[in-house]
């Protein structure tokens, strides 16, 4: 059963929200959006645009706690897996859909108990973006991460005055039960919805020319072309496309010990693959040593080789790796190139 | 702030060094025990990820055979950075961590009846000594086991005592090389590809495995290769970087496949498929 919310009623419902867990939410900063930890409605910016990190880092966040210990005793040592009750809101489709790849990923055997703990007790509540974000370099329609068909418990599109609530989930009806704000959506609001939707359509264009089928395809045959040279001299290996993008799960796990020398823990950093030492093994060997290699190996990631495993691409088109790279190094030129080969 | 007992894939097995011994200058052979006292299943070039609590995790071979006494495993680790470092510094009874054991490791169900044609060079003969071990422990299974076996100097010869009993058993035909040596030094001199000519084998009932450093296996599957054998018969055990041992981390991946899962031992006829592996 759907419902719809009046706009003025979004602030209450975000302060009740408050009351049972912690909420996530699209905060402007500096100009910029970020999700945030918020404390009051006040905060939240329903209306933005792509942020710079992307939602999924409140289930996959960096220096994650995998374990403590006592260096006396290490038989006392503690996996810690944490896991608060919390609720990302306001997700756009293609955020949505990197945490469905990343789903799927994770939860691959051996699963990560941590991202699944967490994943579990989050409740996320999608936003219908009724634009692109950008003019261009964004490319979820080409892919059609524009449109997300799981992931969330309820997902909102703006209707004007209201708020359309696709309800999906037993802990999204729950949310809504408990509200009387909610009301149940009727005949005329699916009307509406479709015709948002029908224009929200026009709206969004092509970036990349071709059959984005053959992507993957084209890719492969192109694994010796010039262009991961011409990028790589471009590339200062600075890892920010990595950091910024909500399918990157590398990382590397490292100790930290309290100056007592005595309680440890153990920590999980985000990695990237296009830092130089990222394939470096202590003999001093580097099998990724050339940025090219490692340009290359980014995109093949995403597209060729997470598209195999999962049978989807791993790149959502957020373009938030065009915005933050300084070599202005773009996929979707990248792509544009080798689907004009 | 709520939190789950379920345990997580990354979380280590308490154990104990209950031996250490000094092979070369470099490289230390430490015996190994799980707290919990559960025997340990492996497969020939398997691989650990140790814990030093406060430094952090290493991947090392285990260096001993599949069937073993008393629920310990041999682990050879040479000492170049933070962590080895570590455990070189550390002595019989310290605590040490344990994941694993991860990887494909050998696959024996293809070698059974086969001659068995193994070639080490370096710290390459800490995994395969787990697969020449397992080979003599069940000598009647297979046919001849012929050893190539390189190292940079004389002195860099790991398992010297073993290997001068391989010399000895006349079941074995083994030869080993160095790349620089004293006049005094008897065997050979030159790299590894050298000692093929000493050698002749039945390509069609051979299977080789190759260890060794990153440089060595294109010319070593090159002699192989020489000598008519099949690509799906020689064996490459591979090394990258291994943070995680359970496809995630994705410092092992080569093209689309993760060592630490689908390897570290890939037939030649998979690793040639894979641009970025030789
Ligand atoms: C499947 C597999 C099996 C293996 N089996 C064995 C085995 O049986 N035996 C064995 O000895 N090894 C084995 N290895 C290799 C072993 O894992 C490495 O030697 C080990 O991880 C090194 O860890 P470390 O902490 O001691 O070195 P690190 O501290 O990581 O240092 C390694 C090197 O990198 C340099 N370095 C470190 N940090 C930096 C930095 N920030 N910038 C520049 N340089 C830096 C150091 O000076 C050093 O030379 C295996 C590896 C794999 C993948
Ligand atoms: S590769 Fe770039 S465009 Fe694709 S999901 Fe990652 S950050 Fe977004
Ligand atoms: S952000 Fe740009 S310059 Fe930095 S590593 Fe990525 S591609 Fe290279
Ligand atoms: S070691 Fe982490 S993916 Fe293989």
């Amino acid at each position: 059963m759907d419902v719809t919310i009046k706009h003025k009623d979004v602030d209450r419902f975000v302060l009740d929200l408050l009351s049972s867990f912690d909420v996530i939410a699209p905060v402007a900063r500096d100009g910029r959006f970020i999700f945030d930890k918020i404390n009051s409605p006040s905060e939240v910016s329903a209306q933005y645009n792509t942020t710079i990190l992307p939602p999924v880092k409140w289930l996959y966040p960096d220096n994650e706690k995998l374990l403590e210990f006592n260096l006396k005793d290490i038989n006392s040592m503690k996996p810690v897996v944490q896991a608060n009750k919390q609720v990302l809101t306001f997700i756009h489709p293609c955020d949505i859909n990197a945490i469905n790849i990343m789903d799927e990923v994770l939860a691959e055997e051996p699963a990560d108990v941590n991202y699944l703990a967490r994943r579990r007790a989050s409740v996320i509540i999608g936003y219908e973006c009724l634009k692109p974000c950008k003019e261009d370099n964004i490319l979820c329609f080409d892919k059609g991460y524009h449109i997300a068909y799981k992931g969330y418990d309820l997902f909102f599109t703006d209707l004007g005055e209201r708020y359309y609530v696709n309800v999906v989930t037993d802990a999204g009806m729950e949310i809504v039960n408990g509200y009387d704000y909610f009301i149940r959506a009727g005949y005329e609001d699916w009307l509406r919805l479709l015709k948002v939707r029908e224009d929200r359509k026009k709206g969004f264009k092509k970036s990349v020319n071709g059959d984005m089928e053959m992507l993957s395809h084209v890719l492969k045959e192109s694994y010796n072309d010039e262009i991961w040279a011409i990028e790589g001299k471009k590339c200062v290996s600075c890892g920010a496309c990595n950091i910024v993008c909500p399918t990157c799960y590398c990382f590397d796990v490292a100790d930290e010990v309290c100056p007592d020398m005595e309680e440890g823990s153990r920590h999980r950093k985000l990695d990237g693959c296009q830092l130089r030492g990222f394939c470096k093994v202590a003999t001093g060997e580097n099998f990724r040593k050339s940025a090219a290699e490692r340009v290359r190996h980014r995109v093949f990631k995403k597209e060729v080789y997470l598209k195999k495993r999962f049978g989807k691409s791993g790149c959502v088109g957020c373009g938030r790796c065009i915005e933050h790279c300084i070599a202005k190094i773009s996929i979707v030129e990248i792509f544009n190139h080798v689907m004009g080969r | 702030m709520g939190e789950e007992t379920q345990k997580s894939n990354l979380v280590p097995m308490a154990a104990t060094i209950v031996g250490i011994r000094q092979m070369t200058d470099k490289e230390k052979l430490f015996t190994v025990r799980l707290d919990n006292g559960n025997g340990f299943k492996h497969r020939p070039c398997q691989f650990v990820l140790i814990s030093m609590f406060g430094i952090g995790e290493a991947p090392i071979s285990i260096s001993s055979p599949p069937v073993n006494s008393g629920n310990t495993f041999e682990l050879c680790i040479r000492s170049i950075g933070n962590l080895t470092g570590a455990i070189h510094r550390s002595s019989v009874n310290d605590r040490i961590g344990i994941r694993g054991p991860y990887g494909n490791g050998f696959p024996l169900e293809k070698i059974e009846g086969k001659d068995i044609l193994i070639i080490a060079g370096g710290l390459g003969l800490a995994p395969i000594r787990s697969l020449i071990k397992h080979v003599l422990n069940e000598r009647g299974r297979y046919g001849r086991l012929i050893l190539l076996i390189g190292a940079k100097r004389p002195e860099d010869i790991l398992f010297k005592e073993e290997i001068a009993m391989w010399e000895e058993d006349h079941s074995i035909e083994m030869h080993v090389s160095v790349d620089i040596a004293a006049p005094s030094w008897k065997n050979h001199v030159g790299v590894i590809t050298g000692l093929f000519k000493y050698i002749t084998i039945d390509p069609l009932n051979t299977i080789a495995a190759v260890v060794g450093p990153p440089v060595m296996y294109r010319f070593v599957v090159k002699e192989l290769l020489a000598k008519k054998m099949f690509e799906g018969n020689i064996f490459l055990d591979m090394e990258r970087r291994m943070r995680c041992g359970i496809g995630k981390c994705g410092h092992c991946q080569i093209n689309g496949i993760y060592l630490c899962q689908n390897g570290p031992v890939l037939s030649y006829l998979e690793a040639r498929k894979l641009q970025e592996a030789l």
